[in-house]
């Protein structure tokens, strides 16, 4: 199998936040928006940044984690939360250098991103391609920037 | 790959695996309190009790023993539903019934055994503390063990040394997380918490005030993990305000 990188590049976003409520409904968070893994950080009218777990190769969530809960999956390259082994300690919330270990307080559990198993349910809803699902030798090409004049405006 | 029989259904679990594990992956469930994924297994609720029988073995001798902390064996043959296994588990029900008559874990366990009322004296003082150890246990895991089991018998009981607020505690509510019966009770803000009678200072994110972990909890971590302390000290929403603005940066406009 090839491997496959989730891929953002930040000049493509346009802020729609069609991510964030695919996030919200895939992961069963009642699709309550404000629960979703791809957060948007908005600066302008179709301006934004998303910002979403790097599952970064030397993670502090994993180093911290007293039960082993946060382990790498090989086969999607995410770092998965184990439920069952998850004693809602937050010590990953705290720890994590870019604040992608989200609390839920409903589910009084962490809420990471894990590439939904291999095919993230975000990517096909993203309406400029500014986040990719792509193979790892492509992810390394610098991304086209978004000509936002030609952008079709629907009412 | 020791392949052993449950119930009569062949499951290949593996080398270092516990018969909890092999059952669970058979299908099959079987009760437990004091179990938990991210801890070792300790054999503490004696609820997991199942009928084991080694290839070697006579085809009728069997032994009863813990699924969660009994190594498997190529060819073993487990039953989890034998009329003793079941009677056994009844009776460790019945007893932890008359501890706890008003825990509403037990009492629910208790009836999908059968068990409406406990046959012994109800306890006269009722706790919620089913004594699993599980929150020991996870406070030696993290390595605080501000927390034991003290007394014998009757007394025993989970309790900070001498009952007195634990030195040793770093207000991390993994004990009262973890604690399957809410016994561990505590009051947290984003000022302060406490917990076994110990005050605690929270870590607040200078600008928004938030906090989720106390001062001494993220001492305690970067100690023990290497994670340097300035990791801990702005909250998960104004790290990632200054990951978006890092980024801004790259995000040229057309």
């Amino acid at each position: 199998m090839m491997k496959m990188i989730y891929k953002v590049s930040v000049e493509r976003c346009i802020a729609c936040g069609k991510c964030e409520l695919a996030c919200a409904f895939a992961h069963g968070s009642e699709g309550r928006p404000s629960k979703t893994r791809i957060n948007i950080h908005r600066r302008g009218p179709e301006l934004g940044t998303p910002v979403v777990c790097f599952q970064c190769d030397d993670a502090a969530c994993v180093t911290v984690c007293p039960t082993q809960a946060l382990v790498r999956n090989e086969d999607t390259g995410a770092i998965d939360m184990i439920r069952s082994r998850c004693i809602s300690c937050r010590m990953c919330v705290a720890a994590c250098p870019f604040g992608n270990m989200l609390w839920d307080e409903v589910y009084n559990c962490v809420q990471k991103c894990d590439l939904c198993g291999g095919e993230p349910r975000c990517v096909p809803f993203c309406p400029t391609g500014a986040i990719a699902w792509v193979p790892a030798a492509e992810a390394a090409l610098p991304p086209e920037p978004l000509d936002r004049e030609s952008l079709e405006v629907t009412p | 790959m020791p392949t052993l029989k449950i119930n009569g259904r062949k499951v290949a679990v593996g080398d270092d695996a516990y018969l909890l594990e092999a059952c669970r992956a058979a299908g099959v469930e079987v009760p437990t309190l004091c179990n938990f994924d991210g801890l070792e297994p300790w054999g503490g609720c004696r609820l997991c009790v199942v009928d084991m029988s080694l290839a070697k073995w006579d085809d009728d001798w069997f032994k009863m023993v813990t699924a969660c902390n009994h190594p498997v064996e190529e060819g073993m043959t487990v039953i989890t539903d034998s009329e003793r296994v079941l009677a056994t588990r009844r009776v460790v029900l019945d007893l932890l019934l008359a501890r706890c008559p008003e825990t509403p874990l037990i009492q629910q366990l208790a009836r999908e055994y059968g068990i409406e009322e406990t046959s012994y004296q109800p306890n006269p003082e009722p706790t919620d503390c089913i004594l699993c150890g599980l929150c020991t246990r996870v406070c030696d895991h993290i390595g605080v063990s501000a927390i034991a089991s003290t007394n014998r018998g009757w007394g025993r009981e989970i309790a900070p040394p001498f009952n007195e607020p634990p030195p040793d505690c770093i207000g991390c509510l993994a004990c009262a997380e973890i604690c399957p019966t809410d016994h561990i009770k505590f009051t947290t803000s984003n000022v302060q918490r406490t917990i076994w009678g110990k005050e605690f200072e929270m870590l607040r994110d200078p600008t928004t005030g938030e906090a989720v972990i106390t001062k001494a909890q993220a001492e305690h971590f970067a100690a023990r993990s290497g994670v340097p302390m300035s990791y801990f000290e702005t909250s998960d929403k104004t790290k990632r305000l200054e990951m978006a603005k890092t980024f801004e940066k790259l995000q040229v406009v057309k």
